[in-house]
């Protein structure tokens, strides 16, 4: 047996028997009150489904943008591919570019160190006497002078007064 | 890029060390000569060429002979050595090497006896020249070249 709900329902959805509808409609207290319900109904039901059908274009795009999206991701995976099929060509790069700076940063070091060795060249420096001393027992007279000659390039610690030694002194 | 840097520094380490080692050691020449004036002068110690102008001119003998010598290769300048005669001895010690040169001590023995001490700074490119004590008709000098 079923309820006037159930039977509203049906009428609605236009699923009624001939019998059952000729019941039905018998059965409405105001029947013009019922077909104007049953339009807005209609209406409802056709407002319903244009909506569904603009969430169903939703979904599209959705479903788009994670297209797009993986699109994105393998494009991505594709160039890290790429970069890591080219890393040893920029290693053998860095390799050449560094050997090429050390050569650079070994020619100079060279070139002063071969500067600092030729012997031709005239240095700014000559030798210094820092302090002389004689022993005044020994040597109670003696007197030290020191003096350099740059055109020699040599520094002389010049002594006066030392105990003078017999030519035995002088054997090898 | 980081391990580009660390590669160029260990590159540039290895490269400056074997430039730092073509620099090499260098040889102290330290010798005891008798300077005298004689008729037929013998010809100047190989050691003595490169000063002999100086030499000559300074301590006016016409004759130099090397009585004793020490030929000492410093490496970490800090080194010592003696150079003898029969009754002189020079010590040397070396106490470290800057551009300049090296810092050297110096003591002159006849036998154990200390006649002169010196502190000195040697050039790698200029000679010290000591004028030591008279013996006989000549004089003893003291020589220290970087050779």
């Amino acid at each position: 047996m079923k309820t006037f709900e159930e039977k509203w329902t049906a009428w609605l959805d236009g699923r009624l028997s001939d019998r059952e509808l000729a019941e039905f409609e018998a059965s409405l207290p105001d029947k013009a009150a019922a077909e104007a319900e049953k339009t807005e109904v209609k209406k409802l039901g056709a407002l319903l489904k244009r909506e569904l059908g603009a969430q169903a274009l939703l979904n599209e795009e959705f479903f788009n943008h994670q297209i797009r999206e993986k699109i994105a991701r393998e494009s991505t995976g594709e160039s890290r591919k790429r970069e890591v099929e080219v890393s040893p060509w920029w290693t053998i790069r860095r390799l050449l570019w560094t050997g090429t700076a050390s050569l650079a940063v070994f020619l100079v070091m060279a070139i002063f160190v071969m500067r600092d060795k030729n012997p031709a060249e005239q240095s700014q420096y000559l030798t210094q006497i820092l302090n002389a001393r004689v022993d005044p027992v020994v040597s109670p007279n003696a007197t030290i002078s020191m003096f350099e000659t740059k055109e020699d390039q040599v520094t002389v610690l010049w002594t006066e007064g030392l105990q003078s030694l017999p030519a035995d002194y002088a054997a090898k | 890029m980081a391990r580009c840097l660390l590669l160029f520094v260990g590159f540039a380490l290895v490269l400056s060390t074997t430039a730092t080692e073509l620099r090499g050691s260098e040889t102290v020449w330290s010798g005891l000569v008798i300077a005298e004036n004689v008729a037929q002068p013998q010809p100047i110690p190989p050691e003595l060429t490169g000063i002999e102008r100086p030499l000559k001119r300074l301590f006016g003998y016409n004759q130099f002979q090397v009585i004793g010598q020490s030929r000492k290769e410093l490496q970490t300048g800090q080194e010592d050595w003696l150079a003898t005669s029969k009754f002189f001895g020079l010590h040397v010690d070396a106490h470290g090497e800057s551009r300049a040169g090296y810092v050297l001590n110096l003591k002159l023995y006849k036998e154990k006896e200390l006649l002169l001490e010196t502190d000195a700074k040697l050039s790698k490119r200029s000679p010290l020249l000591i004028k030591g004590p008279q013996v006989g008709g000549g004089q003893l000098l003291l020589v220290l070249v970087v050779q």
